[in-house]
């Protein structure tokens, strides 16, 4: 529980005020709560949409096609994205025991990312976009968050240069690869030459824009919502804990293996499509190897609780990190099974993809992010938590959220590609692609439906970290003992 | 080396991390430019004409590849759904490329000509009119957005620095046979003589005194498919 | 709450100076999470010698099994086509009405046509061909036919397409009439189906279809459709006019509909399915064009 801290927290405020910069990381916490928000309830609306397709509206600025990529980017980019850079920022300067590089590039990264986020939320529905997936914002935008991603980049390795730490942590290294990884796949599939200020063409076609574009794609799942938030974990987990992170040996296979590996697992996104065959082999395979390399990530997570199990009963966050830390061994299996080509061939194109995305952004990356948020604010701001049943009550909507959701999209999935691909007894095809579309409803009522709880867990969490904040906007200061 | 080492030396850190990180994409990507066999060799390919394009971009401004695919896998109910499967030469040209990676909607790669001009018209104002079960949205404006095409020449400039072949008089013409394509009376021989004898050549939008959006639109939707000549292909080892 | 494991943890420790200090454990890699890698890389390295793998300078690993997906497709169609043989040998031999008359036959030819109908011709004419007014795409699933509904007629308007002109007659939509005259032409429309309301109109208007505006030509001289209707005696062409003396209408019975089709005319447009058909696009093959026909045929309406 946090009792232990609670009474040191407010002495420790007045050293780590002068030691390090906690008023960006407040301030990127502040944001990733609020584009939690956003990004769910645009999410919502997705789902209520292919539920309800009149709330299409006829408006040419809400429609799916405009509105889907505003939601990736919200949940990806701007939330998770905050997440990163409040955490990133907390645990480099605390593992390193050094302020943070540079006043100057934190604050121009935190102004930086933002400023790129109000642009996306005001181009995408003007149909602006480079129409690649997750990397759909036009080319100002894209040099805008190449320079953002440059002054992190050297305000992380500025501050872990001056640690007084001589062995950087495990946490960094995770954090350190998932920048450097970004960089490189941001800057490569990215290449484009200009129409005007708002419009380009990618150099890279067909079968090779394909390849890059999922060599992309994938990796901004493998390093900015696994590696960055294995990061993550390594961190919050064993000091919410109390306990040591189970395996350093382990850690250091996995964190090789998996940067190593993850980079091929892109051709698993187009099996059977004409990118050749040999690129669909080196596809499965890899991202079969992965599978053991991710499990170490989970392991190392959730044995660190070994001999601790029974604080479960009573620190909800901690049922927080275990259950992301379940979904996060879940995904990592169901990913490397979809990659196999002959479970892709039902699997590709159908809602199971769905599934699996959120099964991994929900039940991991958004859970592990919001546990992070619940044991970072209260100390950000020198004091307790507003209520510890709220959390609880955020942990419950959560998880049963995200089972609605993933259990409907596994049913309307698979029956998805199981109905394209059904004959009579004469050889012919069963059902018209119509049938199919009609067959879903349901299942995208029940999605929407996960999707809704989801969002007001979420809206928990607002409100229990707003009054945290509130608390402690008005505490006053304690003197040093 | 013992690992302490590394975890104490950020250049070393740094390095063996991009090392790692770069060695795959180097891998799956580089090769594609150079194997000669990943995009077939067939007859018929051409690049989009200046219509087309701009209808493209169009079907990219409003996401469409969120919910449709343009690629066929060599799947037998994908053969009986929606014909031949994509070759990697038929999108050739995209810039992006449009594979897509859902199928909200039914895949588009060789609706071309499977559905009338009259039909697309209806569907586009409001999808439900023509297929009830469907969940896509209706894009009335498409048909009152007169069409803007004074960049064509640029775009198609851009994407000849990128590698479609457009001739200086494909360029030249560009914003004739925008008008041209767009008709459905009118001389075709310009065209032909540019793009060849596949090109969709229609009044669209049903208003012959009216370029709009879905003028371009529908002139890409409808050749879409259309160009690779297969009786002439022969399924490679790739 | 500080633990005694020192001795046991890598011994170093991180932020320290508040709550609980990092620490790790150097716990051995777990047997079985080892085993299961190497088991996997194992996994990998026997994919890669079967299958096409490893890019080489212009070219790549084919694997030992020879394999490739496009192959393995094409094996795939063989085999169906073997499965379907008997089947289709007999469909490709047999005239449509023989087909109708074999039962066996005849369902797997409707199986089939069901399937494509469902994904080629559904979109426009509606599931089980219900026909969809605002485009104004027949319903097939009625006996009322525009070019007729026996089996060889609907093989031909599949194959070959179906392209039904109905010109303008409003002057300022292209044709050569006023205002008024088209109201009169709309009048005598509906005095056909016995609802017109102005008799004077209606019979200005009955001058001018068998007139000027030369209606008759196409909708027969009493106004009963290419299929029924008689010109001076002889048969209508067969241009796919409807009757206008029915209760069935194409694009909307009601006068303001009406008024329209007159006014501007319709452009009715059936794609030609046939593989050699000059339509590009998505193509049929003889055999499934058959299989359409009888599914078509037998929606209730064929004759």
């Amino acid at each position: 529980m946090l009792t232990q801290q609670e009474g040191d927290v407010g002495q420790q405020l007045n050293k780590t005020d002068q030691l390090y910069d906690y008023e960006v990381i407040k301030k990127f916490s502040v944001a990733a709560v609020i584009y939690a928000i956003v990004g769910f309830l645009v999410g919502v609306i997705l789902a209520l949409q292919l539920t309800f397709p009149d709330l299409n509206g006829n408006i040419p600025y809400l429609t799916f096609g405009r509105l889907r990529p505003l939601h990736t980017s919200a949940v990806i980019f701007a939330f998770g994205g905050s997440v990163l850079f409040a955490t990133s920022y907390y645990v480099v300067q605390r593992t390193c025991q050094v302020r943070l590089f540079s006043n100057f590039l934190s604050s121009f990264t935190f102004w930086g990312w933002n400023l790129v986020v109000l642009l996306v939320v005001i181009t995408y529905p003007l149909g602006l976009t480079q129409g690649k997936e997750y990397a759909e914002p036009i080319w100002p935008i894209d040099i805008l968050i190449t320079l953002v991603w440059v002054a992190y980049l050297i305000n992380f390795l500025g501050t872990l240069a001056r640690r007084k730490v001589r062995h950087i942590y495990v946490a960094n290294w995770f954090y350190l690869a998932f920048i450097i990884a970004v960089a490189m796949l941001h800057i490569v599939n990215n290449l484009a030459i200009p129409v005007n200020l708002t419009d380009s063409y990618p150099v890279f076609a067909g079968v090779q824009d394909a390849m890059i574009q999922w060599w992309y794609g994938h990796n901004a799942v493998g390093f900015f919502l696994t590696a960055a938030f294995l990061g993550l974990m390594y961190y919050f987990v064993p000091k919410q804990a109390e306990r040591p992170v189970y395996s350093y040996r382990l850690s250091v296979v996995h964190f090789w293996s998996l940067s190593f590996m993850y980079i091929w697992a892109g051709p698993h996104h187009l099996h059977y499509t004409a990118l050749p065959d040999w690129a669909s082999t080196l596809g499965a395979t890899f991202s079969i190897m992965l599978l053991l390399p991710s499990w170490g990530g989970m392991i190392n997570g959730i044995m660190t609780l070994s001999g601790a199990w029974h604080k479960l009963r009573t620190d909800p966050i901690l049922r927080f990190f275990i259950v992301s830390l379940s979904f996060y061994g879940m995904s990592t299996f169901e990913g490397p099974m979809m990659s196999i080509k002959s479970v892709n061939a039902l699997s590709h194109y159908t809602d199971w993809t769905i599934g699996h995305v959120h099964s991994g952004t929900l039940g991991w990356v958004s859970m592990v992010s919001f546990a992070a948020l619940y044991h970072m604010v209260p100390r950000l701001w020198g004091v307790t938590i507003h209520s510890v049943p709220l959390i609880n009550l955020h942990f419950w909507l959560s998880t049963i959220g995200v089972v609605i959701y993933i259990v409907a999209m596994w049913i309307s999935g698979i029956m998805q590609g199981l109905m394209w691909r059904a004959y009579d007894s004469f050889g012919n095809l069963s059902y018209s692609f119509a049938e199919t579309v009609a067959a879903m409803h349901p299942y995208y009522l029940i999605r929407a439906i996960g999707g809704i709880v989801f969002l007001v867990g979420a809206l928990v969490m607002a409100y229990n970290l707003a009054m945290t904040v509130q608390k402690g906007a008005t505490l006053t200061r304690p003197t040093a003992a | 080396m013992k690992h302490e080492t590394i975890e104490t030396s950020i250049p070393l850190l740094t390095i063996l991390v991009l090392v790692a990180i770069s060695i795959g994409g180097l891998v799956e990507i580089v090769p594609l430019f150079f194997i000669k066999s990943t995009i077939e060799r067939v007859s018929g390919m051409r690049p989009y004409t200046p219509l087309e394009l701009i209808g493209r971009d169009i079907y990219i401004r409003e996401g469409c590849y969120n919910c449709h695919s343009q690629m066929i896998r060599p799947m037998r109910d994908e053969a009986e759904r929606y014909g031949h499967y994509s070759l990697a030469a038929e999108s050739m040209y995209d810039h992006p490329f449009q594979w897509g990676s859902k199928r909200t909607g039914p895949d588009l790669a060789r609706v071309g000509g499977k559905y009338s001009n009259q039909w697309h018209q209806a569907h586009m104002r409001h999808p439900q009119s023509v297929v009830p079960e469907s969940v896509m949205p209706g894009y009335p404006w498409l048909q009152k957005n007169a069409l803007k095409y004074d960049d064509v020449e640029k775009r198609m400039q851009v994407l000849s620095k990128v590698g479609v072949p457009y001739t200086a008089e494909q360029i030249a013409n560009a914003k004739q046979d925008v008008l041209a394509q767009a008709s459905a009376s009118g001389d075709a021989s310009g065209l032909a003589k540019r793009y060849g004898n596949k090109v969709p050549k229609d009044d669209f939008d049903g208003q012959p005194d009216q370029v709009t959006e879905l003028d371009a639109m529908l002139a890409y939707l409808q050749m879409l498919g259309t160009l690779v000549d297969f009786s002439s292909y022969q399924a490679q080892s790739r | 709450m500080s633990d005694t494991h020192d001795v046991e943890t890598t011994g170093h420790q991180w932020d320290d100076d508040e709550g609980y200090p990092l620490r790790e454990f150097n716990n051995p890699l777990p047997k079985w999470w080892l085993y299961s890698f190497y088991g996997t890389i194992l996994w990998a390295v026997v994919y890669w010698i079967l299958y096409p793998a490893w890019p080489l300078a212009d070219g790549f690993t084919k694997g030992v099994l020879g394999w490739s997906m496009r192959q393995e497709f094409l094996g795939e169609m063989e085999a169906s086509q073997a499965q379907k043989k008997v089947f289709n040998d007999r469909l490709e031999k047999l005239a449509l009405q023989e087909i109708a008359k074999d039962n066996q036959l005849l369902q797997y030819a409707m199986s089939g046509g069901k399937a494509l109908f469902g994904d080629y011709c559904a979109a426009c004419h509606g599931s089980g061909g219900v026909g969809v007014k605002s485009g104004g795409f027949p319903t097939l699933a009625d006996d009322d036919w525009l070019y007729g509904g026996d089996l060889d007629t609907i093989y031909a308007t599949i194959s070959n397409g179906r392209s039904g002109q109905m010109p303008a007659h409003l002057q300022s939509a292209g044709g050569g009439f006023s205002e008024s005259q088209v109201n009169d032409l709309t009048e005598f429309v509906l005095s056909l189906s016995k609802r017109s309301k102005d008799p004077a109109a209606s019979e200005r208007g009955g001058v001018l279809f068998r007139g000027d505006a030369g209606c008759n030509a196409c909708h027969g001289d009493n106004g009963n459709g290419s299929l029924k209707g008689t010109v001076s005696g002889t048969a209508a062409p067969p241009v796919g006019a409807p009757d206008l003396t029915d209760a069935i209408w194409l694009h909307g019975g009601d006068p303001a509909t009406i008024r329209e089709s007159i006014a501007k005319g319709r452009n009715g447009q059936m794609p030609a399915w046939s593989a050699d058909a000059k339509d590009v696009g998505r193509k049929l093959q003889p055999l499934q064009i058959k299989q359409l026909t009888l599914y078509v045929h037998g929606l209730g309406g064929g004759k």
